[in-house]
């Protein structure tokens, strides 16, 4: 590309091509090749489902990285050059514009792969398409903060740890048994969202309890203590991988078998599946997400579930744990277990609408007006749901977007954890 | 929602570009027909690959000037040709539609042989052709006139940025997909009709078969489509096409074409004089059409005649109305377009055309594009 | 040498090799380009994904129905009418035998070719009316798309002229189209015809390896 460095905002329109040029993997470039503009994406997004505003179409929220590559790296490329057929170059106003479409109006949910019939992963490029967005600094500035604060205090919302240390007394005081911090050789890491710390403590007593009741050995870091991890939302793969080495330096540390994937849905990618590739190599331990080791536990019997929730309930699928995560079956054979009345939603499982508060649109006050639009989508779906009482999901964010949605529309529905609710209705065999 | 303003709106294609576009492509197809017989006009010959299925009929050697008919002397056909016996009394039977039997094909009598065709030749000729290209050039006419004397019909209170939805997604598709069918029958329609008169004087009769050959192939592929596409736009359409007292009114008062204000539902009386018309014409060439192309399914050989002329007439008298409303779809009024493109229409425009029907649904009226909620009210209509 | 024998004889063989070259040039460039190997803990098999998704996101799923319909429709009444054109076509057959293969197969009868030219020219003026009266697809469409569309619809179209196969300026037509199209084709998103392969493909694999298909 000619790199034209005498202006400023030149220079930053330049690096942002040069990382859209970079995060170009071939699966991109298929992508965006096959693209036949059909639009079946639109039909798939909440974002224009909501709004019936075409721009919020997914494969064009994606427009700056196309013309980036159609200009500079597509095959053939350089003979329709020739031809004057190639697009412009990009500009800083351009992509200044084109901000809140990609980090307002994505969750990077992955809704839209299942209706493209070339089955191109939009979320997935978007995420790739923000690393452009943050080398060129534009980026909205409430996720500037909080990637700011993860790097300088280990959470995006500033919870030290002697915030986490009081809450995990507290807990302890609660339920009676006691947690052991930083212990080392124990089986099992847990990492929370700083949500769940700070928002809903309850699931450290409910997993304190769990874990005796199954026998784990296991134990919660002072110094990695925080899941999230705001350099994925953000699209900083530098960021994204210092918070992740700080996890796999600390699990390492500790000697650890498994590190707990709480009930946080960009966490689990985060560490799960992005992790290895950000620091480069797979880790001395395996990582296993908290719905998983339940479904384990229940399944060798290790858990006994002694009564059943009365109420009218449904899942709410976190789309990084379920649709991209793979994880369909066991939250459900969970909830069987311990529910009478568990009735799935329209599209349950893989197809299952987004909250609208993924992929940092939730920390992202820019977004909030779009956000609470999307949500319409959701509830609709609780709406269909005759007599429904109680939503469950395994995500401490999707938790916060459902009920801060729910009391913009008055409504009574109440939201719990998957594990917290799990906890309520536990065999105590021992005791 | 904030995002009106962005400038890379330039890759999408506005309604002006687009009825150009279209209008583009078909200038183009007539042209490239009319090209591919000047260019290649002498190359006309049978095909290298296989004989052609009716090769009797095309094997028409080129200038082969018609030997002048030897005269016949005393009632003989001179030649060697059976029944060389010019019989007056039998052919006066032929004429009069004589009756008999055959052993094979139809177990009741019929004629065998009938003249009818003459007739036929000379309604084609003398009556469709003639008067048929006169209503196309007389209709063009006026609505130049008009254009001339009133000019673009805007509107009046300008645009209010606020958009109705008039026309559902299934409408626009069904609409559209009927109006390419129909103007490539069209094309290649009056060429068959028309043709004679205006290409064999300039290209030549070579030429023009090999157009005429194109024509009738692409004619007899697109009309079983057109026959489906009807169809579905006499359901898609219906409602709102009934006929009303207020369209008596609007009619009486010329549609405020002229000046005035002529008040109307979802569709004015033009509009579902238009329907009616494009559907019932519709079916007249879709039978007709369906026994020219299969004459087997019609016993008697009357049938096909009496089709060509229904088709012919009927074609011409939905192509001169489909002229007026092509007309008033892009150039005549301002706004239109979008109803059928966008599927949206400015409240303005809908105040001004319509205004019994903006009453009912001005709540719906929202910012720059339909709404989630806005959708149903395009299927109540 | 007359038109036909050029559009048949040099201009082919120079548009078919374009095309082949140029198809085969942006599929491996794409290849090409590369992309890190996965280093998470697999769940499933990547290269399994990679077939699977292939197949899958042949099957539209219901739940996006409302938009999918006409799309499904036009899509699978243009794609698969074509398919039976382009290689059952009894002169497209006896054309394969003699400039291409060698050999050739049963062609289709005259009737069953107009009913696939019908379902194909309903499919392609579907689509392609529904581009220009959908705002999604108004929004995102280029002239790439509309020249597709419409150089596959001549092509399509002055085959069907030369229905009657006794004229030679006809398929002298057809065949100056049809390499046109030809070398238009690898630049443009005709294209997907091939990557369609890589492109849901590589989604497969993504998720393979995650033990879920999308
Ligand atoms: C390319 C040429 C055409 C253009 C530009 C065009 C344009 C339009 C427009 C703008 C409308 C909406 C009017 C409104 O908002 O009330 C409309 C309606 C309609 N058009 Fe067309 N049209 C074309 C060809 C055709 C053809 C060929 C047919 C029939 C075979 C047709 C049948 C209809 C029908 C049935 C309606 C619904 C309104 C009514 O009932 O009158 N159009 N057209
Ligand atoms: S990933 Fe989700 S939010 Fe983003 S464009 Fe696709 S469907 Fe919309
Ligand atoms: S559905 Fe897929 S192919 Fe169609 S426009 Fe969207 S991204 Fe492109």
């Amino acid at each position: 590309m000619s790199t034209k460095t005498s202006a400023p905002t030149q220079t930053a329109a330049d690096q942002a091509v040069s990382k859209f040029l970079e995060y170009t993997h071939a699966s991109t470039a298929a992508y965006f090749d096959a693209c036949v503009h059909c639009g079946e994406c639109a039909e798939a997004c909440h974002f224009y489902l909501s709004t019936k505003n075409p721009i919020y179409t997914p494969i064009y929220k994606l427009q700056p990285m196309l013309k980036a590559y159609k200009r500079h790296k597509a095959p053939l490329s350089s003979i329709k050059r020739l031809f004057g057929l190639v697009p412009e170059q990009i500009t800083k106003q351009e992509l200044e514009e084109w901000s809140p479409l990609v980090y307002d109006s994505c969750n990077m949910c992955g809704r839209c792969t299942l209706a493209c019939p070339m089955g191109i992963d939009i979320a997935f490029t978007i995420r790739k398409m923000r690393e452009g967005f943050v080398a060129a600094d534009i980026v909205p500035g409430d996720l500037r903060q909080s990637e700011k604060n993860a790097l300088e205090t280990g959470s995006p919302m500033r919870v030290q740890a002697k915030a986490l240390q009081a809450q995990v007394r507290a807990q302890e005081k609660d339920c009676g048994i006691a947690i052991e911090l930083d212990k080392k050789g124990a089986d099992y890491l847990v990492i929370l969202s700083s949500m769940e710390i700070m928002g809903y403590p309850e699931v450290i007593g409910s997993l304190a309890k769990i874990f005796k009741e199954a026998g784990i050995d296991w134990t919660i870091s002072t110094k990695a203590y925080e899941a999230t991890n705001v350099g994925i939302q953000i699209g900083s793969w530098d960021t994204a991988r210092t918070l992740v080495q700080r996890v796999v330096d600390e699990a390492e540390h500790l000697g650890v078998k498994y590190v707990i994937s709480p009930e946080c849905g960009h966490a689990y990618s985060a560490l799960r599946w992005q992790g290895p590739n950000l620091i480069g190599r797979s880790y001395d331990f395996e990582v296993i997400h908290i719905i998983e080791l339940l479904h384990q536990l229940t399944t060798e019997g290790r858990l006994q579930m002694k009564s059943k929730n009365g109420r009218r309930l449904t899942l709410h699928d976190p789309c990084q744990i379920v649709r991209r995560g793979g994880l369909v079956k066991e939250p459900r054979a969970l909830l069987n277990d311990v529910a009478d009345h568990f009735e799935e939603m329209q599209g349950a499982g893989i197809t299952n609408f987004c909250c609208g508060g993924g992929g940092g649109v939730s920390a992202n006050s820019r977004a909030a007006k779009l956000q609470a639009s999307a949500f319409e989508c959701k509830m609709q779906q609780f709406n269909d749901i005759d007599g429904l009482e109680l939503i469950v999901t395994p995500c401490a964010n999707c938790r916060t977007v459902l009920e801060d949605g729910l009391e913009e529309h008055d409504s009574p529905l109440e939201v719990i954890g998957l594990s917290e609710l799990l906890a309520q209705h536990l065999d105590h065999r021992q005791t | 929602m904030g995002h009106k303003t962005f400038s890379h709106a330039k890759l999408t294609l506005n309604s002006n570009q687009l009825s150009q576009g279209i209008a583009g492509v078909f200038l183009f197809m007539a042209a490239f027909l009319m090209l591919g017989s000047l260019v290649f006009p002498t190359n006309a010959k049978a095909s290298s690959v296989r004989p052609p299925a009716n090769a009797t009929i095309n094997a028409l050697p080129e200038n082969s000037s018609p030997q002048p008919a030897p005269k016949a002397t005393g009632g003989f056909v001179p030649g060697n040709t059976l029944g060389n016996r010019s019989q007056t009394s039998f052919w006066k039977s032929v004429r009069d539609g004589a009756i008999g039997t055959r052993d094979t094909m139809q177990a009741f009598p019929s004629p065998l042989i009938q003249s009818q065709g003459q007739d036929w030749r000379y309604l084609r000729n003398n009556y469709i052709s003639r008067y048929g290209g006169w209503l196309l050039i007389g209709v063009t006419g006026l609505i130049a006139l008009f254009y001339l004397i009133r000019g673009r019909i805007k509107i009046k209170s300008g645009r209010s940025g606020a958009v109705i939805p008039r026309f559902s997604l299934t409408q626009r598709v069904v609409h559209w997909f009927t109006a390419v069918l129909f103007i490539l029958l069209s094309i290649s329609g009056l060429i068959l009709l028309f043709g004679k008169h205006l290409f064999i004087p300039l290209i030549g009769k070579t030429a023009f078969g090999v157009v005429a050959s194109a024509s009738m192939q692409s004619h007899n592929l697109f009309g079983p489509l057109f026959i489906i596409a009807t169809l579905t736009m006499f359901f898609v359409f219906l409602k709102g096409n009934g006929f009303k007292l207020v369209d008596l009114k609007w009619a009486l008062k010329g549609g405020g074409f002229f000046g005035g204000h002529a008040s109307s539902h979802r569709y004015n009386f033009g509009e579902k004089a238009w329907f009616w018309w494009a559907i019932i014409l519709g079916i007249t060439l879709s039978l007709s059409g369906l026994i020219l192309e299969f004459p087997w399914l019609v016993g008697t050989n009357m049938w096909p005649l009496l089709a060509g002329l229904a088709h012919g007439g009927a074609a011409l008298l939905m192509i001169a109305f489909a002229i007026g409303h092509i007309y008033i779809g892009t150039v005549g009024m301002e706004g239109s377009l979008e109803g059928m493109t966008r599927g949206s229409v400015d409240e303005n425009w809908a105040r001004e055309h319509h205004d019994l029907w903006y009453q009912e649904h001005n709540k719906e009226a929202t910012g720059d594009h339909p709404p989630a909620k806005a959708q149903a009210a395009t299927s109540k209509g | 040498m007359t038109f036909l024998e050029f559009v048949e004889g040099p201009a082919w063989y120079v548009a078919i090799t374009i095309f082949t070259i140029g198809v085969l040039w942006r599929f491996l460039g794409i290849i090409a380009i590369g992309r890190r190997t996965d280093m998470s803990a697999p769940k499933g098999s990547a290269s399994a994904g990679f077939v699977k998704a292939i197949f899958r996101h042949f099957l539209p799923r219901t739940i996006f129905a409302e938009r999918t319909r006409v799309h499904i429709l036009g899509g699978y009444s243009f794609h698969l009418g074509l398919f039976i054109l382009l290689f059952f076509a009894a002169p497209h057959v006896v054309f394969i035998k003699a400039h291409i293969l060698g050999f050739g197969w049963p062609a289709l009868p005259r009737w069953a070719f107009i009913i696939a030219a019908q379902a194909a020219f309903a499919g392609l003026i579907l689509l392609w009316v529904r581009r220009i009266c959908d705002p999604v697809m108004r929004q995102i469409s280029d002239w790439d798309d509309h020249v597709g569309t419409i150089l596959t619809f001549l092509v399509m179209l002055t085959g069907c002229l030369a229905l009657q196969e006794s004229v030679e300026a006809l398929r002298a037509l057809h065949m100056l189209f049809v390499n046109i199209w030809l070398i238009y084709f690898p630049f443009s998103r005709l294209m997907h015809a091939f990557t369609f392969i890589l492109s849901r493909g590589y989604t497969g694999a993504t998720y393979g390896h995650r033990g879920i298909v999308p």
